[in-house]
């Protein structure tokens, strides 16, 4: 499913999670504010999604929702998700929750779907129609699977109008230009 | 099938539509005389002066460009035809049937053959508006658009292809999004959908 090579799924992992310890753990660290060398049971602590992941599944931690997923953020997206700025929350919002949710917390799903649902009409209204110098600030909002949709339809709609503008028609094969400098 | 101009996207470019579009047929009298011409997609000719033949749309054009026919602009080109069809547009809410690729046939007619388009100047508003008019449609359409099947009949290639993109992406991530939720056991997610969906909205006092 995800794909080992992916930047984007390596990013994602990255991504803190507020855990509690279930079990005392020696030999670790976590703050390094302290010089005790082990961690005790009933202890909070951040960790990154791909430890937190595999710690809860061997029973060694419990994880809570992360910051980006919390009643105030619901509550502004139920308020008007298009205004929300996701992006300095979490870049990977839909990705994160959708790996989130089958461990912590299953209405996360809901969530993204609702979400996403007004978020894509904002996003398409802008791409077809607002010029690209205009949706700065709109842009800087999204998420990163958002901003991949609206450059994909603000390239495609961009190439269809340089075509029906013309301009010249023969282009020069990119390997003829290549193969030129190499001799140089 | 995928483009050649972007390799990772598997997209096409409109320049490779348009080459794709170049493949219709027209209509084109000749003034010369000329056996006829065996390709690999078909033999086309031979031509006599101004016996009316079929030909592909680059081979009309590449023979245009060395004044050896003149095209004759196809059927649904007609005013009548295009009025007719823009008012279609305009009152209901389907597309009406137009040729597959008409608007890259329009745009090289209008390019190579402006002199064999009778009232050019109208032809060409009445297509520019029908797409436009198309196309807001095709963006209503997409507002609707959820995870679950989508029919929409008559759209052209150079719509589909501006379109490709965007809604590839946007349907997979609502189908991600709709078995996200469905999977996850059925008791918990309904009992907590309306403390989502539907949760007491704040009550702002008036001012």
């Amino acid at each position: 499913m995800a794909n080992y090579y992916d930047v984007d799924d390596i990013l994602m992992d990255e991504e803190f999670v507020p855990v509690v310890f279930h079990k005392a753990v020696n030999g670790v660290k976590i703050d390094e504010s302290t010089d005790r060398g082990y961690v005790e049971q009933g202890s909070k602590a951040e960790l990154p999604f791909w430890l937190a992941r595999e710690l809860h599944l061997r029973q060694a931690i419990s994880m809570s929702v992360p910051a980006c997923f919390n009643q105030k953020t619901r509550l502004e997206i139920q308020a008007d998700a298009a205004c929300v700025d996701l992006r300095s929350r979490c870049p990977y919002f839909y990705e994160f929750g959708c790996k989130l949710a089958p461990l912590c917390d299953k209405t996360i799903g809901l969530l993204l779907s609702y979400s996403f649902k007004i978020r894509y009409k904002e996003v398409l209204y802008k791409a077809h129609t607002v010029a690209f110098g205009a949706a700065t600030k709109f842009l800087s909002f999204l998420t990163k699977e958002e901003t991949n949709l609206y450059e994909a339809a603000q390239s495609s709609m961009a190439a269809f109008k340089k075509w029906r503008m013309g301009g010249p028609r023969l282009q020069r094969a990119s390997i003829l230009g290549r193969k030129r400098k190499a001799t140089d | 099938m995928a483009g050649q101009s972007d390799s990772h996207l598997s997209l096409f470019s409109p320049e490779e539509v348009e080459f794709m579009a170049e493949d219709e047929l027209v209509e084109i009298v000749p003034n010369l005389r000329m056996d006829s011409l065996n390709f690999i997609c078909g033999d086309y000719g031979p031509f006599y002066p101004q016996i009316a033949t079929q030909v592909p749309l680059w081979l009309a054009v590449a023979l245009k460009k060395r004044g050896k026919c003149t095209i004759r602009p196809p059927q649904w080109m007609s005013i009548e035809n295009l009025t007719r069809v823009l008012e279609g547009e305009r009152d209901s809410h389907a597309f009406q049937p137009l040729p597959f690729h008409y608007v890259e046939i329009s745009r090289l007619l209008f390019d190579h053959a402006r002199e064999d388009i009778p009232d050019i100047y109208m032809v060409r508003s009445l297509i520019e508006d029908i797409r436009d008019v198309r196309f807001h449609k095709v963006e209503t359409n997409l507002e609707k658009f959820t995870a679950s099947t989508v029919t929409w009949k008559n759209m052209s290639a150079m719509e589909v292809n501006i379109i490709r993109a965007f809604s590839g992406r946007a349907l997979q991530a609502f189908y991600k999004h709709e078995n996200e939720h469905m999977m996850p056991d059925t008791d918990r997610t309904q009992d907590r959908q309306p403390q989502i969906l539907n949760a007491p909205k704040r009550n702002l006092k008036p001012r």
